[in-house]
C-alpha cells in the first residue's frame, strides 16, 4: 500500500497516525471509534443482532457513502433482493447545511459556562475533532434518489446463476460471490497493481453471509462442512481486498452458529464488532438503558502496518437508533436519582426520624 | 542501557525472547483477541541484524504491512529481498489466481497443498542455504492452513517435513499458530512439546486494560517467564506483571 500511488480518491483521506489510507463507514461516531475511518484493503465483519435490522443499517450507512462519494458498490445477499437494500439507503444531507448548523451550535457552547474545574477536561467533543471527518451525514427518514443511485456503479448479486463446477466449497454459492467480486476488481481495475485513469474505492457489502438461505438445496441442517466453507470464503475475501483498493464488510448471523465459534472468521478479518439489541430481551424495559437501543462490543481492531491496534480499551459502547439517526456512544448510566414526578417520594422529608410511617424497609 | 548496537541487549522484546544459537523450533501461539504479530517482526529484526538469512511464509499479512512495521524497527525487507537473503512466499497474494483455476493453494487433494508449500519452502532454502549461512523460516500462520481445508494430519506431516530441514543444523524454525478451534490447539499442543522455545502470546483475562497490552509467556522445557506488554505505534514495552505503572510513568 505505497503512498504515492494514490492521487486524492474522493471520500478518503490518509490517517494522520500511520499513514494508512482510509474510507468512511458513514456514521461519523463508528469512524471516530475505528480511528477515523475504515482501512482500505480490509474485512469488517459484523455479528448481527438477533434480528439483523441493527446490522443491515450499519451496512446501508456504509454502501450509501461510497455512493455518494462515488465509490464503486458489490452488494450481495441470498435473503433479500440486493437492489431493495440499495433502494432503502439513507438520503444525504447537504453537507454544507450542516457544517453552518454545527458551527452554530459550537457558537452557542462556548458562550455557556462551566465550572472551572472541569474547564479543561477533554470532552467527547474534542476527541471526536481529533479526527477529520471524511463521510457525510444521513437522515435514515428518507431514502436516496434514484438519479444518485441509477448514476453509481452497483454490481448486484443475488447468487441465482450459480455454476456447480466446484468442489472447493460445499456450498458453490461461496465460490461463485468469491469470482464474481475478482472479476469486478480486475474488470474495474481496482487491483493496487493496475493503473487506472481515475482510481476508486471499490466497497463490497455482503449482507446475511452463511444464513440459511446460504445452505445448498441438497441439506437442510447446518454440518460442519457449512462454517468450513465459511473460514475458506472470509480468508480468500482477506486476500482478495488486501490487494485491491477495496474494502468489504460482511454481516453474519452469529446467533445461528452457537454451537460452532466463530473464532476463524474474526482471525481473518481485520476489524470484528457485534452488535446486540435490546428488544425482546429482559434489557428492553430496563430504565437505565432507555436512551440506547443495544449494545455494541468492539471485537478486534486489527494492527496493520503499525505494532499497536487503536482499540479503545476498556470502554463500554451502546448503540441509539433515533427516527433519523443512527449512532455508537459511549455507554453512559443515568445518574441513580428517583423518579421526581412521583408525589410521594416528593413529600419525604430529608431529616432523620421524622416521618418514619414513609420509610419503607 | 545500550542505546547502539546489539538489538538482544537494547530491544525489550528480543531481551526477554533470549533466542539463541540452539534454538531450532520456536513455536508461538497466539490465543483469541491477542495479536502475536510483534514477536515475528521483532525476530525478523534479530535475523536481519545478525545477517542471517530469512524464508518468510505470508498467509496472514501482507508484505507491505511487514514492510512498513520494519521501517519502524530500523530494518528494511525489500532490501533484503533484493539482496538475495531474504526470500518470501506468499500464499496471501498468490491465492487470487487460484480463484479460477483451482490450483496450488486453492485445490480439492489438500495434501497437495502442503505438497507444493513444501516444495516451494525447500526450493527457497537451498538457494538461501548457498554460502552455508544459518537460514530461519518463519510461517505466519499455520491456522490458515486450516481454512484452506487442510486437515490435521496433513498439517502435521507437513510440520514434520519442515521440521526435518533443520538436521542439517543451520536452518531454524518459526511457526506462528493462531488457536481458535480444537483442531488448531492440537497442532499447538504438539508444536509445544517439540519446540525449544515456547511463546505465548495471550490478552489478558481481566479483560482490555490501558495500561498492558497482554500477556507474553516465554517457555524453554520446565523454565517458564511470564511478562506483560504493551504495545506502541513503534514499539513493544514488556515488564514484569505488576510492574507496568512504574515502567509507563517513569
Amino acid at each position: 500500500m505505497e503512498k504515492k500511488t494514490f492521487k486524492s480518491i474522493p471520500g478518503t483521506a490518509y490517517s494522520s497516525q500511520n499513514g494508512h489510507l482510509l474510507v468512511s463507514s458513514g456514521i461519523p461516531s463508528l469512524d471516530t471509534l475505528l480511528g477515523g475511518g475504515i482501512p482500505v484493503g480490509t474485512v469488517v465483519l459484523i455479528e448481527e443482532d438477533f434480528h439483523g435490522s441493527y446490522s443491515k443499517i450499519v451496512l446501508k450507512y456504509f454502501l450509501a457513502e461510497g455512493i455518494v462519494s462515488k465509490h464503486s458498490t458489490l452488494i450481495a445477499s441470498q435473503d433479500v433482493n440486493p437492489s431493495n437494500i440499495i433502494k432503502e439507503l439513507p438520503a444525504v444531507i447537504d453537507s454544507d447545511l450542516d457544517s453552518t448548523e454545527i458551527s452554530k451550535i459550537s457558537g452557542i457552547s462556548d458562550k455557556m459556562k462551566i465550572a472551572f474545574r472541569y474547564q479543561n477536561l477533554p470532552t467527547a467533543d474534542s476527541a471526536r475533532n481529533q479526527y477529520r471527518h471524511i463521510g457525510h451525514l444521513y437522515d435514515l427518514s428518507k431514502n436516496m434518489s434514484f438519479s444518485d443511485i441509477e448514476n453509481s456503479d452497483i454490481c448486484y448479486w443475488n447468487g441465482q446463476r450459480i455454476e456447480n463446477g466446484t468442489r472447493l466449497y460445499s456450498n458453490p454459492a461461496y465460490n461463485a460471490l468469491l469470482r464474481s467480486i475478482r472479476n469486478k476488481i480486475r474488470d474495474g481495475k481496482f487491483y493496487l497493481k493496475d493503473s487506472p485513469n481515475k482510481r476508486s474505492i471499490l466497497r463490497i457489502g455482503v449482507h446475511s453471509l452463511g444464513s440459511p438461505m446460504w445452505l445448498p438445496h441438497r441439506k437442510s441442517l447446518h454440518s460442519i462442512d457449512s462454517t468450513r466453507d465459511l473460514d475458506k470464503f472470509i480468508f480468500c475475501l482477506r486476500a482478495l481486498v488486501r490487494s485491491a483498493n477495496a474494502v468489504a464488510v460482511v454481516t453474519i448471523p452469529t446467533h445461528l452458529y452457537h454451537e460452532i465459534s466463530l473464532d476463524r472468521c474474526i482471525h481473518s478479518s481485520d476489524i470484528a464488532m457485534r452488535l446486540q439489541a435490546f428488544g425482546g430481551t429482559e434489557l428492553e424495559n430496563n430504565q437505565s438503558l432507555a436512551e440506547y437501543q443495544g449494545f455494541f462490543y468492539l471485537t478486534k481492531l486489527a494492527a496493520i502496518n503499525s505494532l499497536a491496534s487503536r482499540h479503545p480499551g476498556s470502554m463500554e459502547y451502546a448503540f441509539k437508533l433515533r427516527r433519523k439517526k443512527f449512532s455508537i456512544d459511549v455507554l453512559h448510566l443515568p445518574p441513580d436519582i428517583h423518579d421526581d414526578s412521583d408525589p410521594k417520594r416528593q413529600s419525604i422529608p430529608l431529616t432523620c426520624g421524622g416521618g418514619t410511617k414513609y420509610l419503607d424497609f | 542501557m545500550i542505546s547502539l548496537g546489539d538489538p538482544i541487549a537494547s530491544n525489550a522484546v528480543l531481551a526477554a525472547l533470549q533466542i539463541g544459537e540452539e534454538d531450532n523450533i520456536i513455536a508461538i501461539k497466539e490465543t483469541p483477541n491477542a495479536d502475536s504479530n510483534f514477536v515475528i517482526t521483532h525476530l525478523i529484526k534479530k535475523i536481519i541484524y545478525e545477517k542471517k538469512r530469512l524464508c518468510l511464509v505470508n498467509f496472514h499479512n501482507t508484505l507491505d504491512h511487514y514492510q512498513n512495521i520494519g521501517k519502524k524497527l530500523g530494518y528494511d525487507l525489500l532490501k533484503g529481498v533484493d539482496e538475495g537473503i531474504v526470500k518470501i512466499i506468499q500464499p496471501i497474494r498468490d491465492l487470487l489466481e487460484n480463484i479460477d483455476q483451482e490450483d496450488k493453494y486453492l485445490q480439492e487433494n489438500t495434501e497437495n497443498i502442503v505438497k507444493q508449500l513444501y516444495l516451494d519452502i525447500k526450493d527457497s532454502l537451498r538457494v538461501l542455504k548457498e554460502n552455508n549461512k544459518s537460514v530461519y523460516l518463519i510461517i505466519d500462520d499455520l491456522s490458515h492452513l486450516h481454512d484452506l481445508g487442510v486437515n490435521i494430519n496433513e498439517t502435521l506431516t507437513f510440520l514434520h517435513y519442515c521440521m526435518n530441514f533443520i538436521d542439517d543444523n543451520d536452518v531454524s524454525v518459526v511457526f506462528n499458530n493462531h488457536v481458535s478451534s480444537k483442531l488448531d490447539e492440537i497442532i499447538s499442543n504438539d508444536l509445544e512439546y517439540v519446540a525449544d522455545v515456547h511463546v505465548e502470546v495471550s490478552s489478558l483475562k481481566t479483560g482490555m486494560s490501558q495500561d498492558v497490552t497482554g500477556l507474553l509467556t516465554i517457555k524453554r522445557k520446565s523454565d517458564v517467564k511470564q511478562y506483560h506488554y504493551k504495545a506502541f505505534d513503534r514499539g513493544i514495552k514488556t515488564f514484569h506483571p505488576g510492574e507496568s505503572i512504574y515502567h509507563l510513568y517513569n
